[in-house]
């Protein structure tokens, strides 16, 4: 038999062995691992969730028709003129118009393409962005509920609000996500939804203005008294909150972060004390039979290490069922799993383990042979 | 001499103010079964000590197999106490988590390379082939010791050393351990072993009566 054959067979034996024993300190690695690799999880994973969260107010200026009916063309382009341009980032007209494909409800918007991938940076397509008029960009819940994908041809059906009916053909450029309500919708130019419908008009422009709050607020009244058929009005610019959470949060994290490894490390370090205090006898027989300081480190990091590879293991699985479980209470959805996470967890748990048991181990070398004759 | 194992030279040794070995001299040749008898604290443990290379004497000479180990380093100590002693005591002292082979093989492990076919044959010499694969808490008080005696013969020691080997034993276990020993010393083995059963002193070729860390006497059988 190898040599370290044995030594595996020596450490796995003590702790599958003395199982109740190691419990404390396997929970206590588990506990320490799973409130990091969750918090890393959440961590990470909540840019996403704000972004979705706040996906709709990617503009901070919406401009809805004043009275009933629509924004006309000129309107929009007068109050469109108003904005200096050298602030504007994004301006996405939209005309939404209600329509059915194969009997089922969905809504048709028109927009300015270019305008609406600038204003919207949080949309994830598959496939690309329609090029010309004949295409359209389709949510996902219209993909999943017609049963098609890029590439695929739908004919989409519908009836305007002056009663005209309208029909067209498309061609699926491409499959949006955005987690809300979008993905009930089917993008296509201004043009391509007015060659079909007929008529014009917007049912909505959002704006992308850097500008501060006050200049903002000025830009807003000027728009209203400017264009009469236009409502100018303020949405909060979350990117900017959302930037200031982040960073809070990330201090928060690292905070939390070093508590929770002190703690572990202490824990630990404590455990594998009292372990090397139980074991004192069984240092002493080692020693006395021969086994080399360094032998004696060795096998007591190598349970150590065992431990932290373990309870890294089990934290990594517990943090994602408590990431898990956060995401779907706070932000109601799922959290995407990270497989990197697993080893880094366990090589950070290893690490943490072994530092703890440097002074514990260091007391195990200190025992006297000399005790296991005098029978202590 | 030259076939002598041990050699004692006027060793003592003073734990504060305690004297628990004073100028002890005894020699030890190749072979030899001795006994150590005397009452409590009068230094049997202390002596086997530092035989066993576990302690060091406070003054004095000891000359194990031609070395002196009054001058070792702990690390050097260690060397000639993996390669030279087999040591068994009265709590057995196996480690709980480890089965009586495991147990043997440790020693082995320590030594040199770990071989489960010798070990289980060790375990069979005394008598535990069938229980090799059983923890200590599963074995009574006599096999423990057997097995015990096992782990100490697996390295070929040139010096045996019991502490009170049947201290913990029922006569039926006592007379096993014994016949253990009378064969190893029928194959050559060197023993010392210190009790305080007279009937084990019995087959010892000589015993030493240790009194307030002093030879008190010396018997021939
Ligand atoms: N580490 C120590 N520190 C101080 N005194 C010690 C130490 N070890 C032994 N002694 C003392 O040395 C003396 C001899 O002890 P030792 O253990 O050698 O006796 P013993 O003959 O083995 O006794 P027993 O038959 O009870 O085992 C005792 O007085 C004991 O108190
Ligand atoms: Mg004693």
């Amino acid at each position: 038999m190898k040599r370290q054959t044995m030594y595996l067979r020596m450490i796995t034996s003590s702790l599958v062995r003395r199982r109740s024993r190691m419990i404390v300190a396997l929970l206590a690695v588990a506990i320490g691992a799973t409130i990091l690799s969750g918090l890393v999880t959440i961590y990470y994973d909540i840019p996403r969730q704000m972004g979705q969260e706040f996906r709709s107010y990617g503009a901070n200026m919406i401009l809805t028709p004043s009275g009933g009916g629509r924004i006309t063309p000129e309107d929009a382009a007068r109050a469109a003129a108003l904005i200096p341009p050298e602030n504007a980032v994004g301006i996405a007209p939209y005309r939404y118009e209600n329509i059915k494909i194969n009997e089922q409800p969905f809504i048709a918007a028109g927009t300015e393409l270019e305008g609406a991938r600038g204003a919207s940076p949080y949309w994830f397509v598959s496939g690309r962005w329609p090029e010309e008029t004949g295409e359209a960009l389709i949510g996902q819940e219209v993909a999943d509920i017609i049963g098609i994908g890029p590439g695929g041809v739908f004919t989409l059906s519908g009836i305007t609000a002056d009663g005209d009916g309208f029909k067209g053909e498309f061609t699926v450029s491409g499959v949006v996500q955005t987690g809300g309500a979008e993905e009930a919708f089917v993008f296509m130019s201004l043009e391509a939804l007015g060659d079909i419908a007929g008529g014009g008009g917007l049912d909505v422009v959002e704006c992308s203005v850097s500008a501060p709050q006050t200049e903002l607020e000025e830009l807003a009244e000027r728009i209203g008294a400017g264009t009469p058929g236009v409502t100018a009005r303020l949405v909060r610019r979350v990117t900017q909150s959302e930037v200031t959470v982040l960073s809070k949060l990330q201090a928060l994290v690292y905070l939390v972060t070093a508590v929770v490894l002190m703690l572990t490390m202490i824990c630990v370090a404590t455990t594998m004390m009292a372990v090397v205090a139980e074991r004192r006898r069984e240092i002493g027989l080692k020693k006395a039979l021969g086994a080399p300081n360094g032998e004696i480190i060795r096998e007591f990091l190598g349970e150590g290490l065992l431990l932290g590879g373990l309870g890294g293991l089990l934290g990594a699985i517990l943090g994602f069922v408590f990431a898990h479980t956060v995401s779907i209470n706070v932000f109601g959805r799922p959290i995407l799993f990270k497989p990197l996470l697993v080893p880094v967890t366990m090589l950070v748990s290893i690490a943490v383990t072994g530092l703890s048991c440097l002074l514990p181990v260091r007391r195990a070398t200190d025992v006297d042979p000399a005790i296991v004759l005098r029978g202590e | 001499m030259g076939n002598n194992i041990l050699e004692l030279r006027e060793i003592s040794k003073i734990y504060g103010s305690v004297g628990a070995l004073r100028d002890v001299s005894l020699t030890v040749s190749q072979g030899e079964w001795i006994a150590i008898m005397g009452p409590s604290g009068s230094g049997k443990t202390t002596m086997m000590n530092i035989i066993g290379c576990m302690d060091k004497p406070t003054s004095g000479a000891v000359i194990l197999d031609g070395m002196d180990i009054s001058r070792e380093s702990q690390k050097g100590l260690t060397n000639i106490r993996r390669d030279k002693i087999g040591l068994i005591f009265q709590q057995f002292h196996l480690i709980n988590y480890l089965t009586a082979l495991e147990n043997v093989m440790v020693a082995q492990y320590y030594h040199s390379m770990p071989d489960e076919g010798e070990a289980l044959r060790a375990l069979q010499r005394v008598g535990l082939g069938e229980r090799a694969r059983h923890l200590p808490s599963q074995l009574s008080g006599g096999e423990q010791q057997r097995v015990c005696i096992a782990r100490a013969l697996i390295n070929y020691p040139r010096l045996i050393l019991a502490d009170e080997p049947t201290g913990n034993l029922d006569e039926t276990n006592e007379g096993i351990v014994l016949d253990i020993f009378r064969q190893l010393h029928g194959e050559g083995s060197t023993i010392i072993v210190v009790t305080h059963d007279p009937e084990v002193a019995e087959d010892a070729q000589r015993t030493i009566v240790l009194e307030h860390g002093r030879v008190a006497r010396v018997t021939h059988s």
